[in-house]
């Protein structure tokens, strides 16, 4: 496995690789098909598509001698996590308030 | 898939008193996050946390107060992102208070998440790509089943 040196959000930052994302929502391209349709170098291509494999916004598989480029919905799903997370901290920090209230009244009343 | 958050909460305590824990940002740093809130239409202000790397979050919240109504109704944006200046949750925080024989009703509202999906194709929209492009895109999102409830 290789490691992960971008997040899914710098992923996305950048204009070629959003184009590559565009590309293969239109079909699965391999390497070199990619390649053809941008004006930067070869090797700064293969650069942005694996960025994209690492953060999980595309698989690559190989087939015959191509290596095969498609989209892959784990990057995807990034942005949903921020919904289970803020679900769960909400929870948490009303839990926190109602302590606090909790706490308040008490203080209140000793007073 | 689901957008918003709403959590429907309890408190058997006054309104008056839920309020001040929502609104006094010495309270607030209390049970939520450090914050230079402040009760007045169109302030702006922050939160700050632990960061989230792994979320591609600095642990910073810009806010503006957007809606003030004391004691009933308390809106602010919520926005974040990896570093300063980039903003990739862009969300709204909505608190509605609601007194109940002595007691507090309180719904929190947290809106606006937008998903992989609308992201790409706002940031796609922005850059002026072709409208066809974009639904073609979301096609196959939708096909992969981004859509789904």
């Amino acid at each position: 496995m290789s490691r992960l040196n971008y997040d899914p959000f710098q992923a996305i930052a950048d204009n070629n690789r959003r184009q590559i994302l565009m590309m293969l929502s239109e079909k699965s391209l391999s390497i070199n098909l990619l390649a053809d349709q941008f004006d930067i170098s070869r090797p700064a291509v293969s650069k942005h598509i694996k960025v994209l494999e690492e953060t999980g916004f595309i698989s690559i598989r190989q087939e015959g001698r191509e290596r095969l480029c498609e989209l892959n919905s784990a990057g995807f799903d990034a942005v949903r996590e921020w919904l289970t997370y803020y679900d769960q901290f909400w929870k948490r920090k009303l839990q926190n308030l109602e302590a606090l209230l909790e706490q308040r009244k008490k203080g209140k009343k000793g007073r | 898939m689901k957008r918003d958050i709403r959590i429907k909460w309890f408190f058997p305590h006054p309104v008056e008193e839920v309020w001040e824990c929502l609104t006094n940002p010495e309270l607030v740093n209390t049970w939520l996050m450090k914050n230079d809130f402040r009760p007045v239409v169109g302030h702006h202000f922050q939160f700050h946390a632990r960061p989230l790397p792994k979320m591609g979050w600095d642990g910073i919240v810009y806010c503006e107060v957007l809606e003030l109504k004391p004691n009933e109704r308390l809106v602010y944006s919520w926005k974040g992102g990896p570093r300063p200046g980039v903003i990739t949750l862009d969300t709204l925080l909505t608190w509605t208070l609601a007194p109940v024989q002595g007691d507090t009703e309180m719904i929190l509202e947290h809106t606006g998440f937008k998903g992989m999906k609308n992201m790409l194709s706002s940031i796609f929209m922005e850059r002026g790509w072709k409208k066809g492009i974009t639904r073609r895109f979301e096609n196959v999102l939708k096909e992969r089943g981004y859509e789904q409830a």
